[in-house]
């Protein structure tokens, strides 16, 4: 059972990693508008002036 | 007397707005104060001396953090609250990894060296929880202990009892981690922590979704081009346009502010207002509104009001003030949550006591899992969740509510008595028929564009219909023309003498006081006969209010004649020379007689109708909305949105019953176990966060759009909203 004291570290590193992905995230406003990005596909416009 | 609005992010409750009212209260030169939880924001109605920036330190020195910002977004707030929820789902994960090795090696036996590590990495996981996470719960408990202490009353927000839990959890948990005995109860500080931070997370994005749904003010732009005299565009800021300036609307934009159409036709998606997404077309002369957009070519619009004052301002208004008033069912579920957080601490501490004679090791387990299991956050949120989805999604619809009982008074409504004028039938007139009396030697299109350009003048609703049918007459055909007041327009049109009005104006005898004549020279040419159509969806409306259950009466000022004919049409019963002062008597009878009533109309006269009606509507056409007395108004041009209502309604009281029994049943029979310790402080937090959780996800189910109105099996269809054409958009005549 002494691996543990290899994975709870190894679990520790991790969970950091995800929760500084996550914050990154939330930070550059990914989870901003949930809904709209679905409807592009029916915008036939080609320009990019509001995306 | 001026206005001011104040933004406070930190109010969460009606504690808190009940708070920042008191701190308000008693300051000279104030007149009125209203405080909008919902939307977080206070509106001041003082004198003009006093300095709004003054008004910020009474609700600073009450413990928030007031600004005097006209807009706060949302988004900063669901961002931070975002983040504190992720890393509590994180760290929850593991940490509920750990307990379950722990809890195993209960049963099993292990090491006492692995289990300490196992504790260690428990604990490890969840100091950012309870130091970051939780750091809310802990902030808003000590602001309201403050303040109560201040004011010596015992009305403390729900977040004491949840914040005392978690740190007296972690730190009785970290006493045992250090000295190497007893229990831990890390899983349930995360679990506890991660379920309420969910359930405040999806209460906040039902109030941001409220609060998109009727500010689409925020979404104005802040520059418009304005037309200068000789053509040229000019950006100017929304504030420093004027009235009667005239502003340039291109293709895709969104209308600035409120104007009529001056030159070009506009296609409008009026949806941001009515929530019809069928475009529609506006001619010179007609009204556009602010927020709306536009879909076909550009046009110039002559600005009529200010951001202020436009009509899009006065719907957020008129439904921020319904948010911020709490029907009464409310209310009581509040006055019940204040009374409980003591008595919730009381109980824990009894708790505590009892068990020190019985087992003195299970006293602090049985204290903790009262206290977190008693927590009334469901209760709380039961019924002002259910208004707030409900409202949300009426707003999408075009329908604001004014009162926020009204969904309740909806839900009992067995008689309505409908307005003919404007509300069955369009207020627009059209002109229908043209008669053709003498000849004068002009042709009959010469004569009509006449009539056409003589009504440009006029500015009675009839001259409407002439608008519309002619849009090509030419004003400069006609020369000295002179408007008389309340008879009709005078002009010469190649030498001769014309004229166009009532029958007596032109010299002829109708006993039909809408029939407009020409006359040229004096002798009468021709007879316009106007009539107001019938609304589209009307008989589908009425047949819908029919089966469900509801007994309708048309009424109107108009002879029995003009009613009759409608009347049949849509198999509805009619009451016809109707003053307000019989279609109040006729109100009062229908209410003697045991019925509760809806009353649609105009929602403008009539003012004693509307109050003593149960629930009085209002269809909307371009009548000023502020002056509307109605507890609901249908801004869609649709009568079939009433139908919507009720199924909305309907859904609305279902749920509010739903959540309340569960709650209430939910803390009757968890308290009585957590007591007598039959329940781990783990089962207690999921049970307790789980059912707010429970709540707030059936309350956001009225959010949703794909369900059929009166899915109940009371019939009427009305089909979901149709995505707007893409190309060649379906125009409705307004």
């Amino acid at each position: 059972m002494t691996i543990l004291l290899l994975l709870i570290p190894i679990s520790l590193l991790l969970i950091g990693i995800a929760a500084a992905m996550f914050i990154w995230a939330v930070n550059n406003d990914q989870f901003e508008d949930l809904d709209r990005h679905g409807f592009d596909i029916l915008e036939d416009r080609s320009g990019d002036d509001d995306s | 007397m001026t206005r001011s609005t104040i933004s406070v992010s930190d109010m969460h409750c009606a504690g808190c707005a009940g708070r920042i009212e008191s701190a308000l209260e008693g300051i000279a030169g104030i007149e009125a104060t209203y405080v909008n939880p919902a939307r977080r924001l206070v509106h001041v109605e003082h004198t003009a001396d006093i300095d709004p920036v003054g008004l910020l330190q009474p609700i600073e020195d009450a413990g928030f953090h007031p600004s005097l910002s006209r807009i706060e977004s949302g988004s900063a707030r669901q961002r931070d609250l975002l983040k504190r929820l992720g890393i509590a789902g994180l760290a929850m994960m593991q940490v509920m990894m750990f307990a379950i090795a722990l809890h195993a090696g209960a049963f099993d036996g292990m090491e006492p060296a692995y289990r300490r590590l196992l504790q260690l990495a428990s604990l490890l996981f969840c100091i950012p929880v309870v130091a970051y996470s939780a750091l809310p719960f802990f902030s808003s408990a000590l602001t309201s202990v403050r303040s109560a202490l201040r004011t010596r009353s015992s009305a403390l927000s729900m977040d004491v009892p949840i914040a005392l839990a978690i740190a007296a959890a972690f730190s009785v948990s970290l006493a045992n981690t250090l000295s190497g005995s007893g229990e831990v109860y890390y899983d349930s500080v995360v679990m506890f922590a991660f379920l309420l931070l969910t359930a405040r997370y999806i209460d906040d994005r039902l109030k941001v979704r409220f609060e998109d749904a009727n500010w689409t003010l925020a979404a104005l732009p802040e520059h418009a081009p304005v037309v200068h005299p000789d053509g040229s565009l000019h950006d100017l800021r929304l504030g420093e346009i004027g009235q009667g300036s005239r502003v340039w609307v291109e293709q895709g934009r969104q209308i600035p502010l409120d104007g009529v159409v001056t030159s070009g036709e506009a296609t409008l998606d009026e949806s941001t207002l009515t929530g019809e997404s069928v475009w529609v077309r506006r001619v010179p002369g007609e009204p556009v509104f602010a927020g709306t957009m536009n879909r076909g070519a550009g046009f110039e619009l002559r600005v009529t009001s200010t951001v202020a004052d436009s009509r899009i301002a006065a719907i957020a208004e008129l439904a921020s003030r319904a948010q911020a008033d709490k029907p009464p069912a409310a209310r009581l579920a509040d006055q019940i949550a204040a009374r409980f957080v003591p008595a919730i601490l009381l109980l824990a501490a009894l708790t505590w006591l009892a068990w020190q004679f019985a087992d003195p090791s299970q006293a602090f387990v049985a204290a903790l899992t009262v206290l977190v299991v008693s927590c009334p956050c469901a209760l709380a949120l039961a019924t002002p969740a259910a208004i707030t989805a409900a409202m949300t999604r009426l707003r999408q619809c075009g329908i604001v509510l004014t009162r926020s009982d009204t969904l309740e008074q909806l839900c009992g409504i067995d008689a309505a008595i409908v307005d003919k004028t404007g509300t069955l039938t369009i207020h627009d007139p059209v002109l229908s028929d043209v008669t053709w009396l003498a000849d004068t030697g002009h042709s009959r299109t010469e004569l009509q564009l006449v009539a056409a350009a003589l009504e440009r003048h006029a500015s009675h609703p009839l001259a409407r219909a002439f608008q519309r049918a002619y849009p090509q007459a030419d004003t400069s055909q006609v020369d000295d023309v002179e408007v008389i007041p309340g008879a009709g327009v005078t002009g010469r049109y190649r030498g001769r003498n014309v004229r166009i009005g009532h029958a007596g104006f032109c010299g002829a005898r109708d006993d039909d006081e809408r029939a407009v004549y020409l006359a040229v020279d004096g002798v009468p040419a021709a007879r316009f006969s106007i009539t107001d159509p019938l609304r589209g969806d009307a008989a589908a409306a009425v047949a819908g209010l029919q089966s469900a259950g509801i007994d309708i009466t048309m009424v109107s000022g108009d002879a029995p004649e003009r009613c009759a004919a409608l009347a049949d049409t849509l198999g509805i019963r009619y009451a016809a020379r109707q003053a307000p002062e019989s279609k109040l008597a006729l109100v009062r009878e229908l209410q003697q007689q045991g019925h509760r009533v809806l009353v649609l109309g105009d929602g403008i006269n009539d003012v004693p109708v509307l109050a003593a009606a149960d629930v009085s509507a209002a269809v909307l056409e371009s009548s000023d909305l502020v002056k509307s007395n109605a507890d609901v108004l249908l801004l869609s041009r649709r009568l079939g949105s009433l139908l919507d209502l009720l199924a909305v309604a309907r859904r609305t009281r279902r749920v509010v019953r739903q959540n309340l029994g569960w709650a209430l049943a939910y803390n009757a029979t968890a308290v009585p176990l957590a007591a007598l310790g039959f329940m781990a402080p783990w089962v207690a937090a999921l049970g307790m966060a789980g059912s707010s959780i429970l709540v707030m996800s059936n309350a956001a189910r009225l959010l949703s759009r794909n369900r059929a109105p009166l899915a109940d099996g009371r019939g009427g269809t009305s089909p979901g909203r149709a995505i707007a054409p893409l190309s060649n958009p379906g125009l409705a005549q307004p």
